[in-house]
C-alpha cells in the first residue's frame, strides 16, 4: 500500500497497459468468452479511474508545484529522467480520461464484434499513452508518450473504422508525426541549450523553463522554436488551416475511437500549449499572439460555417470540434487570467459534451447505420429518451446559461476582450452560428413528421445506453453550476503558467476581480 | 637484407594480452577452418553437426568479445592492428548479425534445396574479414580485410545459382564492388606516396608534424579511400548497386548485408576519416571539402533513398532503398561526428539499433517468402495479422522501428544522432532528416496497413514457422525494445568506445 501511495502516477499510467496485456489472454472463441472480456476491461478502466480519483484527492492546490512526484534517472548521458508530477493543469485533463475511458468502453460494447482482444488491448494502452503525456515533467519522456499514442491510434481508426478508414488513418498519422518531427528538432535545442547554459544535461521542463533564449522577432531563435512547438500542437488541436485531418479521423473512427479523438486527444494540444510552448518562450508569445489569436478566431468561424452546411451528423460534430477548440487557442493567446481560466475549461467542456454527441451519433447509427441527416426526422416521437439527452447536450454545446459551455466560452470572450476588440467581436459571432448549426440539426433529425419508414420502429435508448450518458449529462450541468470547484483546483498552475508566459500582471489583477462573480456562484 | 634487420624480434612474438586480445578472430578462425573440414567429411550428413558448430563458433566469438569491449586499446602485429573497444562493440555487432542469419538460413536452405556447406563457411569468412577490417590500423591491412570480406559476400549474393536474378546481382556487385575496391586502392597509393606510411595513425600524426605535405595528392588520395566506402555504405551517387543486389541476394544474405556488412563498411569509414585528418583541425580546406561532400550526399541519400522507397510494391526492395535512407542519415551523424561531445558514438549506437530491427525484419521476410524467393510483394502481406498474428506483430515493431516511432530501439537511436547534429550546429541538415524519415512513415505505415487493415487475398498460405527463426525474431524484438526503452548502456558504452578514436 505505502509502494502504491508513493508511485501512485506511475500506477495509474501503466495500470491500463497492463491490464489489457492480461485481457490479450482471455480466450474469445464462446460468446461467455467475448462478454467476460469486455467486463474485464471495462473493470480495468473503473480501476483506473478510481485510482485518479484517489490521486485528485492527494493533491491540494496551494502545496508545491508538482505534487505526487517520482523522478528515476533513465538516460543520464544526455539528461533524460522519467519524472512525473500531478499539478492543475494536468489534474483535470487527467480526470476526464479516466472518466470517460470506462464511458467509452462501455458505449461501445455491441459496436465492435470483430478482433475484440485487440481492439480493447489498443483502447487501453491509448489510456496510458493519454495519461503518460499528461503527467510527464520531461520533455523526452512527454515525447515518447506523445507519439507512442499515435499507434494505437491510427490501428483504431484503420482497422475498425469506415469505408475510407486507411486512408483516415494515414492522413492522422503523417499530419500528427510531421509536426511532432520539428517539435523534436526544437526538443534537441533547448537540451543543448540547457547544456551551454547551464552546464549540465536536463530535460525537466521546471529547468528549462529558466533558459534564456535570444529574441522577440518571428525568426529570431525563440520565435522559430515557439513555431516548431506550436505547429505540433496546433496539429493537434487542431487549428486552421491544419485541421484537415481531423473530419477524416472522427467520420471513419470507430466510436469509441471518435469519443477518445474528441474528448482527449485534441485537448493534448492545448495542454502542449499551456505547458510547454508558452512557458519556454515566453517573448515569441507575444510576437506570435496576435497572428495565432487571428487564427483561433479564423477556426471558430470556418468550423461553425464549415459544420453548417454538412449532411453528415459525425461530420458536422468534427467541424464543431474545430470551432469549439478556435475558442480555446483564443482564449490561450489572450494571456490573461479569465481567458486562459476559461480556456482551459472549454477544453473540459468539450470533452465531455463532444464525447457525449460522439456517442449519441454512434447510438443512432448502431440502429440505422447511417448518419445522413437527411435520412432522419421526428425521431423524438419514437426515441424521447434520446431526444432529451441530445437535447441537452446540444445545449451544452451551444453554451446556454446553466450548461458548462457558457461558463468556458464566457470567459473566453470576456478575456479575449481585453487583448482584441476586434477579434472578439468577430469570435462572438462564432456563438451565434454554433446556435445555428447544432439546433438546425437537431430541427431536422429530431422534429416533425417521420418521413422515413425506417425511422417508425428506433427503439429507444437502452438501460446500458442511459448509464453510459448519464454521467455525462450529470457533470455538464455540475460544471455548469459549480464551476468554482474547479477552478480553485486549477487557478494556483494556471496563475503560475501565465506569470511564466510572459502575461502582464495587471491583466491578471483584472481577471481576478472579474472572476469575483463567479466565486460568489458556489460562495454560500 | 637491411629491412631484415630493422625487424626487431620482440614484435614477432606475441605477449599473452594479446594473445587474449586475439582470441575472438582465433575463435572465428579455427571455428572455419574446422567447418571447413567437417564439410567435406564422407561418412555423414554435415548438415547438422556444421550447423551447430558454426553456431557455436560465433556464440564463443560474442562471448569472448563482450569480455573485450571494456579492456584497454592494445596495438598488434607492429601497429597494423588494434584491439579497443569499438573494434570489439563492432565485432560483436557481426558475429550476432551472421548468427543470427545462420538461424534464418537452416530451414531457407532446405526449402530453397542449397543445403551446401559453403554457404556457413562463406559466412564465416565473411565476418571474419568484417572483424579484420574493422580492427586494422593500415590501409593495407583495410584492403586485405575489406576483400575477403567482399569475396565471401559476392558468392553469397550469387548463392543461388539457378537463379537469374541472383546470378545478375552476384555479378553487378562483383563489378562494380571491385572497382569500388580499386578506387580505395589508389587512394591508399596516393596517400602512401604523399605521407610515406600506410598505417592510419601515422598518417594522421605525419600531416599533424608536416602540414606543408597536405597537397592536392595528398587530397585526391584522401577523398578517393572515402569514396570506396562511399561506394560499400551506398551513399547516393554510389548507391545503383545496391536495390538489384538487395532483391537478387537470398534473403537472409540480405539481412545479412544490411547489417553486418553496413556496419563493418561504417565503422572503417569512421576509423578512415579520423585518419585523413576530419575533424581535428588540420586543414580548413579538406575538412570543408569532405565535410561539404558528405552534407551533399547525406542530403541526396536520404531525400533518394526515401522517395523511391514510397513506390516500391515488392518489400525486399522497398527495404533495400529504406537502407539507403538510413545510410542517410548514419552520414548525417558522421558529419555531426567530429563537432559533438559524444563523437561519433552516435552512429555507432544507430548501427547497433539497426542492426538489431533490420536484421529481425529480414529473418521475418525469409520466414514470409515463398519457394525460390518470391512472395515478397506488398499484396503477399494481406491480412498477416490473421495468418501469423506474432509475425505479423514482430514486422510492426521493426516496421516502427525503422520510422522512428517511440519506444522502439529506432527511435532511441535517432534521438541520440539527430541530437548529436543539433550539437554539431547542422541544424538545416537535422531538419531535412526529419522532414525525410516524415517521409519514411509512409511506406512504413504502408505494410501495416497491408497486414493489419486488409483482408486476406487470393489464397493466403500459412507457412511453417521453423523453431530456429522464431528465436531469432524474438530476440530481435526483445532487442529493439529493450533498446527503446533502456537505452542508457548501449549509448554510453557506444560513447566510451568511440572516444577512443
Amino acid at each position: 500500500m505505502e509502494w502504491l501511495e508513493s508511485h501512485l502516477i506511475t500506477t495509474t499510467v501503466f495500470l491500463p497497459l497492463l491490464w489489457a496485456t492480461a485481457g490479450l489472454l482471455i480466450p474469445v472463441s464462446s460468446q461467455g468468452g467475448k462478454t467476460f472480456l469486455k467486463t474485464w476491461i471495462f473493470f480495468g478502466s473503473l480501476v483506473t479511474f478510481a485510482l485518479s480519483v484517489w490521486m485528485f484527492q492527494q493533491y491540494s492546490p496551494s502545496g508545491p508545484e508538482f505534487q505526487l512526484s517520482e523522478s528515476i534517472e533513465w538516460l543520464p548521458q544526455l539528461g533524460i529522467s522519467y519524472s512525473v508530477g500531478l499539478d492543475g493543469i494536468s489534474l483535470w485533463l487527467i480526470m476526464l480520461t479516466t472518466f470517460l475511458m470506462p464511458i467509452a468502453i462501455l458505449g461501445s460494447f455491441n459496436a465492435v464484434d470483430m478482433r475484440l482482444r485487440e481492439y480493447y488491448f489498443l483502447l487501453l494502452s491509448l489510456e496510458t499513452g493519454m495519461l503518460g503525456a499528461f503527467i510527464s515533467l520531461d520533455l523526452f519522456l512527454f515525447y515518447i508518450f506523445w507519439e507512442a499514442m499515435l499507434i494505437p491510434m491510427y490501428f483504431l481508426i484503420g482497422i475498425w473504422g469506415g469505408k475510407d478508414r486507411i486512408y483516415a488513418a494515414m492522413k492522422f498519422f503523417l499530419f500528427t508525426l510531421v509536426g511532432s518531427l520539428l517539435m523534436l528538432v526544437a526538443i534537441f535545442y533547448l537540451a543543448y541549450q540547457h547544456k551551454v547554459q547551464f552546464g549540465n544535461y536536463s530535460m525537466l521542463v521546471t529547468d528549462l523553463y529558466r533558459l534564456k533564449l535570444l529574441g522577440a522577432g518571428f525568426f529570431s531563435p525563440q520565435g522559430l522554436l515557439f513555431l516548431a512547438f506550436a505547429v505540433a500542437f496546433a496539429i493537434k488541436v487542431p487549428l486552421f488551416p491544419l485541421h484537415t485531418w481531423l473530419p477524416d479521423a472522427h467520420v471513419q473512427a470507430p466510436t469509441a475511437g471518435s469519443v477518445i479523438l474528441a474528448a482527449v486527444l485534441l485537448k493534448m494540444g492545448g495542454y502542449g500549449f499551456m505547458r510547454f510552448a508558452f512557458p519556454l518562450f515566453p517573448e515569441a508569445v507575444a510576437t506570435y499572439q496576435i497572428p495565432f489569436m487571428v487564427l483561433g478566431t479564423i477556426a471558430i468561424i470556418y468550423g461553425a460555417a464549415v459544420a453548417m452546411v454538412q449532411p453528415d451528423i459525425k461530420k458536422l460534430v468534427a467541424y464543431s470540434s474545430v470551432s469549439h477548440m478556435g475558442y480555446v487557442v483564443l482564449g490561450l493567446f489572450s494571456l490573461n487570467s479569465l481567458a486562459a481560466t476559461g480556456a482551459y475549461y472549454q477544453m473540459l467542456n468539450h470533452g465531455v459534451s463532444t464525447g457525449a454527441l460522439f456517442l449519441l451519433v454512434g447510438m443512432i447509427y448502431e440502429r440505422r447505420h447511417t448518419r445522413e441527416i437527411s435520412e432522419y426526422g421526428g425521431i423524438t416521437k419514437v426515441m424521447p429518451w434520446f431526444a432529451v439527452i441530445f437535447m441537452i447536450v446540444t445545449l451544452s454545446s451551444i453554451a446556454l446559461p446553466g450548461t458548462n459551455g457558457f461558463i468556458g466560452e464566457f470567459m473566453i470572450l470576456l478575456g479575449a476582450w481585453r487583448a482584441n476588440q476586434t477579434l472578439t467581436v468577430i469570435a462572438a459571432l462564432g456563438v451565434i452560428l454554433g446556435a445555428v448549426y447544432m439546433l438546425w440539426m437537431f430541427q431536422r433529425v429530431m422534429f416533425g413528421p417521420i418521413t422515413n419508414k425506417e425511422n417508425e420502429k428506433l427503439k429507444d435508448l437502452s438501460f446500458r445506453e442511459i448509464a453510459v450518458l448519464t454521467p455525462l449529462v450529470v457533470s455538464i450541468f455540475v460544471m455548469g453550476f459549480f464551476p468554482n470547484y474547479f477552478f480553485s483546483r486549477t487557478q494556483p498552475s494556471i496563475e503560475r503558467f501565465l506569470s511564466r508566459s510572459g502575461a502582464k500582471s495587471q491583466t491578471t489583477a483584472v481577471a481576478t476581480v472579474t472572476l469575483e462573480p463567479f466565486n460568489q456562484i458556489k460562495g454560500n | 637484407m637491411e629491412g631484415l634487420q630493422t625487424i626487431r624480434p620482440e614484435l614477432l612474438s606475441i605477449s599473452p594480452e594479446q594473445l587474449s586480445a586475439l582470441r575472438p578472430y582465433f575463435i572465428i578462425f579455427g571455428g572455419t577452418i574446422l567447418a571447413m573440414i567437417l564439410s567435406v567429411v564422407r561418412w555423414m550428413n554435415p548438415k547438422w553437426p556444421l550447423f551447430i558448430l558454426v553456431l557455436a563458433t560465433l556464440f564463443a566469438g560474442i562471448v569472448d568479445s563482450f569480455r573485450l569491449v571494456p579492456e584497454a586499446p592494445l596495438t598488434l602485429f607492429n601497429a597494423m592492428m588494434i584491439s579497443d573497444g569499438y573494434s570489439h562493440l563492432f565485432n560483436i555487432v557481426f558475429m550476432a548479425s551472421a548468427f543470427f542469419t545462420v538461424m534464418a538460413s537452416f530451414r531457407y536452405l532446405d526449402r530453397e534445396k542449397l543445403q551446401y556447406p559453403e554457404y556457413y563457411l562463406l559466412i564465416l569468412f565473411a565476418v571474419l574479414g568484417m572483424m579484420l577490417m574493422v580492427s586494422a590500423q593500415d590501409l593495407i591491412v583495410v584492403f586485405i580485410a575489406l576483400e575477403l570480406m567482399s569475396l565471401a559476400v559476392y558468392t553469397l549474393v550469387g548463392f543461388r545459382r539457378a537463379d537469374r536474378r541472383s546470378n545478375e546481382a552476384a555479378m553487378k556487385y562483383f563489378i562494380l564492388g571491385s572497382a569500388a575496391s580499386a578506387v580505395f586502392l589508389y587512394g591508399s597509393a596516393l596517400l602512401y606516396g604523399s605521407t610515406g606510411t600506410t598505417g592510419i595513425k601515422e598518417i594522421l600524426s605525419f600531416i599533424q608534424t608536416h602540414p606543408t605535405s597536405m597537397t592536392p595528392v595528398y587530397t585526391l588520395g584522401a577523398w578517393l579511400v572515402i569514396l570506396g566506402f562511399l561506394f560499400k555504405v551506398a551513399a547516393v551517387p554510389f548507391h545503383m548497386w545496391m536495390p538489384d543486389v538487395y532483391e537478387g541476394a537470398p534473403t537472409p544474405i540480405t539481412g545479412f548485408m544490411t547489417t553486418g556488412l553496413k556496419a563493418a563498411a561504417f565503422a572503417t569509414l569512421i576509423r578512415l576519416l579520423t585518419s585523413v585528418g576530419y575533424g581535428k583541425g588540420l586543414s580548413i580546406t579538406l575538412q570543408a571539402h569532405l565535410h561539404d561532400i558528405l552534407w551533399v550526399s547525406a542530403v541526396l541519400t536520404m531525400i533518394l533513398g526515401n522517395v523511391v522507397a514510397l513506390t516500391q510494391t515488392n518489400l525486399k526492395r522497398m527495404l533495400a532503398y529504406s537502407s539507403i535512407a538510413h545510410t542517410g542519415y548514419l552520414i548525417v551523424g558522421i558529419i555531426a561526428g567530429s563537432g559533438n561531445e559524444m563523437g561519433y558514438g552516435p552512429v555507432v549506437m544507430y548501427l547497433i539499433a539497426y542492426a538489431a530491427m533490420n536484421l529481425g525484419a529480414f529473418i521475418i521476410l525469409t520466414v514470409l517468402s515463398s519457394r525460390d524467393d518470391s512472395g515478397l510483394g506488398l499484396h503477399d502481406l494481406s491480412g498477416l495479422s490473421r495468418r501469423h498474428p506474432w509475425l505479423a506483430f514482430g514486422l510492426a515493431v521493426f516496421m516502427f522501428s525503422m520510422a522512428g516511432v517511440p519506444p522502439t530501439a529506432g527511435f532511441a537511436a535517432k534521438y541520440v544522432l539527430f541530437y548529436s547534429a543539433v550539437q554539431a550546429n547542422e541544424i538545416p541538415l537535422v531538419i531535412i532528416s526529419v522532414l525525410c524519415s516524415a517521409i519514411s512513415v509512409y511506406y512504413y505505415l504502408r505494410v501495416m496497413v497491408y497486414m493489419y487493415m486488409r483482408d486476406p487475398s487470393g489464397s493466403p498460405s500459412v507457412n511453417r514457422i521453423p523453431v530456429w527463426s522464431t528465436l531469432g525474431i524474438a530476440a530481435m524484438v526483445f532487442l529493439t525494445l529493450q533498446l527503446g526503452l533502456m537505452p542508457g548502456k548501449v549509448v554510453l558504452a557506444a560513447k566510451k568506445v568511440a572516444s577512443s578514436l
